[in-house]
């Protein structure tokens, strides 16, 4: 499906749609060399995903916030032919990058294999029309195309969404299309060849438990690049304020007057136990076993707004935010609640702003 | 001028100028070298190239009346002033120091007066020993003009940028000329230099001028090239002459001490050093053309040392990844941002974690320098011998013993020298009553005088050049060691006794540091005895005393959350260790004055292990002694416990276990506490005949470490016969009449305000 064929009223469009106009600048004047089946060279992408200015002077927004080495060294990646891995916690972007990535190395971010426990072979390599099989017998025509199949044959980046969450024996379909850059079809004794401009970007969540680890073989064939959660507070407060203004309108939560200040408070403990240390840089500290990502800052401030609407009056209070924080830090019903204690004791004790917050988590715990 | 001159100027620890430098000296053949450094120092130039000298090593100048002003320049093999050294001595050219003499830098205050100097300027440096190749400059784009270039220019790493951009210009020209128009465009933007620098820049200038006069041949300058323009600009003689006019000077001595290449680090605090020594060091030993692949190959080699599987496949695909980084990033080679970052993404699976465990190794590197056995004199073995002339302690081969009154100055400062010897590894005097060494005000000491000991004090230079700075530097770098929070205790604690407040401090923040990482219940109890006895025997600041208050209320809090979990489920031998942390842990907390929020912390863990069912029968039992030893428990309920954890229902060896971690080395208590006994024996005697028997092996272990006589004791007390006293003995009357006296008298003695004719 081109841009042109999209529906208009679609809930949601490509990148390459929404973009379309940054990216047809950035192509325009782009005098770099290029890699062979890239739309554009590694240079404009580079300006495409972190911002900036196109040749003719067209403004392009920044469509990752954070380190530019890390989508320099993903673009990198990409020119050398070695398959790309996202890394991250929840909530830090991955699938934003990637699918920007695509849509502005190879014009296309549709060819994506959403990957599942029940992601089976036929998923990744190629499926079979039963249909045209026993009417006419194997050929081509009888295969049905998977998008992997269909980005080796375009010259195009799939995109592998979840990695990790496909059994390990469906994973390691891939280490052949990684490293000979081809996928044998044994039915037909033949095999598809990857033109050049094909390549492969998987994310994968790197803090769940209980997803299948990546086989050291498929590993090796990919280059791996974590992102990481915003290193600014106050950037963080922004992507939270943001987010919850968002989300609370598409569930028609009236937002109170003080979410900005509560968001502040919330932020600030997830942070300090998320890096271990207080913000001052004084106290060292543990961190739980959870992510407390930002998005789970997040869940936890729109469950807190629930509770005003609907028990509190309007007002977010600590009531309505506490018992939703508990549950985000404390994941390991041992390990992670002496760490809640421990940080109740020797850090938010002290601190009469947040007493509210030590007495109901000392009480919840 | 008569002699053909070139000033060439370098950049300080930088192996690509090193390089260009030996070229650049090949060309010209000087007959005179003239190296920035203290011109004072000059008859050690060929020492500093003599074979037997292997860097890292650091010129080394002190006044001699105080070592502890000191100045440092320390030379790495890179370092294009060694190798400019090492160039002369081979080619037989003459070598001098130009750079102001150290005796004007070192000479005590009023330097600022004499040399136009800024107010401003720290004079904490007065009495710190500075490590400087370019002493005094504040801004940092006079001390590393070329790293200050390359951040401009987007790079973290002075080398590669030099590389990129001074050594692959598309237009060949002379490295050294483009050095010194980048400087002069530089300079003009910078103020001008005042004081200080201003009276350096003159000195080199009136230096190279008269070596102008002397020498026939061509003459070599090699100075930071920050200082090039200056050094080329006409400025008359008397100006020069003007501004070094009555200086102050002091006596001093130079030599050489042992330098390590982590201390060339930045970090180390050492301002003109270079951020990754050990990149800097593979730059200069690696042919240019696989500096890559040699670097990637050691990233590699270290991976697989920490127990990391790391593909040749992978090393390739590195490689790769940072030739298409360096080309995105518009450089013609990759460099160190670009290796690092493909070692992050292909070697480490992209985890800077392991990046971090690995690069300390790889970039700061683990050379140690040595220097040959003729420089002259280390300042320790000065130092050590003005204060052994201070405190009348002569070095004697024969075993001496030595009792100190620590209350008395002279003997708290023996105390001190000795003790911060010991923590040099010289171990001059050892301790008679070793243990607890401040326990009491006395100290009995056996002297021994060893000739390696001026060989490990030597070895110790690196640290500092008095006995005070080296024993608190060693101190630093086995802080930085220590690993666990005992150890780190310990250290605090020997850091106190040698009166170094500075290692306490830092002692202290890395307690506070380790206290936070670990949640090992085992660690932190462990600490705290050696915390409260430091706390107790009050050596510690103020200040310092308040901050491990804290820590150890800290620690205690921690240790308490995580006790309860930490006694689940352990065998025999486990639960006994924790048993007796545990039982010291107590001991101290209860000699430690403590707030009642920390008792009642502690106590509520104790608590909590007595109700925890899960918690090792060993582990509650002790719980219960301790909780009724400190009246938290009625006697009734301590039996209530006792009889709940021996009700049939229990396994015999819970049971067991419960039983003795009450009553293990509590015997003389059930003689003494009436109550107790009382409530032992009625639960005793409750006990059926049967379930008695069956107990009986269990009572018989309890008991077996009384003696006869306390045995015999426990059982008349059970019976009732005479109570209180010992068989046999009665109370006179008028012994009640000299007690309380009798009283007074032993406290004084034991408080010591009472003295005895042969103390005086």
């Amino acid at each position: 499906m081109t841009v042109a064929q999209l529906p208009t009223e679609a809930l949601r469009l490509p990148v390459e749609a929404v973009y379309a106009a940054e990216l047809e600048a950035l192509k325009r004047d782009d005098a770099q060399p290029k890699p062979q089946g890239w739309a554009m060279s590694p240079r404009a992408a580079l300006i495409y995903l972190m911002g900036g200015k196109a040749a003719d002077g067209t403004p392009i927004s920044a469509k990752y916030v954070g380190d530019k080495r890390l989508i320099e060294t993903a673009i990198a990646t990409l020119a050398t032919d070695r398959a790309l891995l996202l890394l991250g916690m929840p909530g830090t972007a991955k699938s934003w990058v990637s699918e920007h990535l695509a849509a502005a190395v190879s014009g296309d971010s549709t060819l994506v294999i959403q990957c599942t426990a029940g992601t089976d072979e036929n998923q990744i390599r190629y499926g079979w029309n039963y249909a045209q099989l026993l009417a006419h017998g194997p050929s081509r025509k009888a295969l049905v195309q998977t998008p992997l199949l269909r980005a080796m044959e375009a010259g195009k980046l799939c995109r592998l969404e979840e990695l990790t969450r496909m059994g390990s024996d469906v994973q390691d379909t891939l280490i052949t299309v990684l490293s000979e850059k081809m996928m044998p079809v044994p039915e037909l004794s033949t095999a598809v060849y990857a033109v050049r401009g094909f390549n492969v970007i998987a994310t994968a969540n790197n803090r769940d438990k209980g997803v299948n680890e990546l086989s050291s073989a498929l590993k090796r064939r990919f280059n791996v690049v974590v992102l990481p959660l915003p290193d600014d507070m106050e950037q963080e407060i922004g992507i939270v304020v943001k987010r919850v203004g968002e989300m609370s309108q598409a569930l028609e939560l009236p937002a109170p007057r003080n979410v900005a200040q509560e968001v502040a408070r919330v932020v600030a403990i997830f942070r300090e136990l998320r890096g271990g240390a207080t913000l001052d840089g004084k106290v060292t500290l543990k961190s739980p076993s959870g992510t407390l990502s930002t998005a789970e800052a997040i869940g936890v401030v729109i469950g807190g707004l629930s509770h005003a609407a609907f028990f509190n009056g309007g007002a977010l209070s600590a009531e309505g935010i506490a018992p939703n924080m508990v549950g985000a830090i404390v994941k390991d019903p041992v390990q992670d609640k002496v760490v809640l204690e421990e940080y109740l004791e020797t850090v938010l004790k002290k601190r009469s702003d947040y007493a509210a917050y030590y007495h109901l988590l000392s009480d919840l715990v | 001028m008569a002699a053909k001159l070139r000033v060439f100027g370098i950049r300080h620890h930088g192996p690509g100028s090193a390089r260009r430098l030996v070229e650049a000296l090949d060309e010209l053949s000087p007959a005179l070298v003239l190296i920035e450094g203290p011109a004072d120092a000059s008859e050690l130039l060929p020492l500093l190239a003599d074979p037997a000298m292997v860097p890292p090593v650091a010129l080394l100048t002190y006044a001699t009346d105080n070592p502890a002003r000191a100045s440092f320049w320390p030379f790495a093999t890179y370092s294009p002033e060694y190798q400019a050294a090492c160039w002369a001595k081979r080619r037989g050219a003459v070598m001098r120091f130009i750079d102001i003499p150290a005796s004007s830098r070192l000479a005590p205050a009023k330097r600022e007066g004499v040399s136009g100097g800024t107010p401003g300027e720290p004079s904490a440096e007065e009495n710190a020993p500075t490590v400087e190749s370019e002493p005094g400059s504040a801004h940092p784009i006079e001390r590393d003009p070329i790293g200050a270039l390359a951040a401009a220019g987007g790079y973290e790493d002075g080398e590669s940028w030099w590389r990129d951009v001074i050594e692959e210009n598309p237009e060949p020209s002379p490295v050294f000329g483009a050095i010194a128009e980048a400087m002069t465009a530089l300079r003009e933007a910078a103020p001008v230099p005042q004081g200080h620098e201003a009276a350096r820049e003159a000195h080199m200038r009136l230096a190279i001028a008269k070596a102008a006069k002397e020498s026939d041949g061509p003459i070599a300058v090699v100075c930071g090239a920050w200082h090039v323009p200056a050094l080329e600009a006409k400025v008359p003689a008397g100006a020069d002459r003007a501004l070094l006019k009555n200086a102050t000077k002091a006596k001093i001595v130079a030599t050489f001490a042992p330098w390590t290449s982590p201390r060339l680090a930045l970090a180390s605090g050492y301002g003109a050093g270079v951020p990754r020594p050990g990149w800097c060091a593979h730059l200069w030993e690696t042919p240019a053309g696989e500096i890559a692949t040699r670097w990637l190959a050691r990233i590699a080699a270290a991976l697989r040392e920490n127990g990391h599987l790391v593909s040749t496949a992978s090393l390739i695909e590195a490689e790769r990844l940072a030739v298409a980084l360096a080309s995105l990033r518009g450089r013609p080679a990759p460099g160190f941002e670009e290796l690092r970052e493909a070692a992050i993404s292909c070697l480490c699976f992209g985890e800077t974690l392991l990046w971090r465990t690995i690069s300390p190794g790889l970039l700061l590197g683990s050379e140690v320098g040595s220097i040959p056995a003729n420089v002259p004199l280390a300042p320790l073995l000065e130092d050590l011998a003005r204060e052994q002339k201070r405190l009348r302690l002569k070095p004697e081969a024969l075993d001496r013993e030595l009792a100190l009154d620590l209350r008395s100055e002279s003997g708290a400062e023996r105390s001190t020298l000795l003790h911060r010897l010991l923590l040099l590894g010289v171990n001059w005097g050892r301790l008679a009553d070793a243990g607890r060494s401040r326990g009491t005000f006395r100290e009995r000491w056996v002297l021994r005088w060893e000739p390696e000991f001026a060989v490990k004090l030597v070895e110790n230079l690196v640290h500092g050049t008095t006995i005070a700075k080296a024993a608190s530097g060693c101190l630093h770098a086995r802080f930085s060691e220590a690993r666990e929070l005992k150890a780190l205790a310990d250290l605090v604690f020997a850091a106190l006794t040698a009166r170094l407040p500075d290692a306490v401090e830092l002692g202290i923040a890395m307690l506070e540091k380790r206290a936070a990482q670990t949640s090992d219940c085992v660690e932190l109890l462990a600490a705290l005895p050696p915390l409260a006895d430091t706390l107790r025997y009050g050596e510690a600041r103020a200040a310092d005393a308040a901050q491990l208050a804290a820590l150890q209320t800290r620690i205690l809090v921690q240790g308490a959350l995580v006790l309860p979990y930490a006694a689940r489920g352990l065998d025999a031998s486990a639960a006994a260790s924790l048993r007796a942390i545990i039982m010291n842990a107590d001991a101290a907390l209860r000699l430690a004055e403590l707030g009642d929020d920390e008792h009642s912390a502690w106590r509520g863990a104790l608590a909590a292990l007595l109700k925890d069912t899960q918690a090792t029968a060993l582990i509650a039992g002790t719980a219960a002694r301790l909780l009724y030893q400190a009246g938290e428990l009625a006697p009734e309920e301590a039996a209530l416990h006792l009889g709940r954890a021996l009700s049939p229902g229990r396994a015999v060896a819970e049971a067991a276990g419960f039983f003795e971690g009450f009553f293990e080395g509590a015997g003389e208590r059930l003689i003494h506490d009436k109550a107790l006994r009382d409530a032992v024996d009625a639960w005793i005697q409750s006990l059926d005949g049967e379930l008695f028997i069956e107990h009986l092996p269990l009572f018989r272990r309890a008991f077996a470490n009384l003696d006869r006589m306390q045995r015999r004791r426990l059982l008349d007390a059970l019976i009732g016969r005479a109570t209180a006293s010992l068989p046999g003995r009665e109370l006179r009357p008028e012994a009640e009449a000299i007690w309380p006296r009798h009283l007074q008298r032993l406290g004084a003695l034991l408080t010591g305000t009472l003295k005895t004719e042969k103390e005086r």
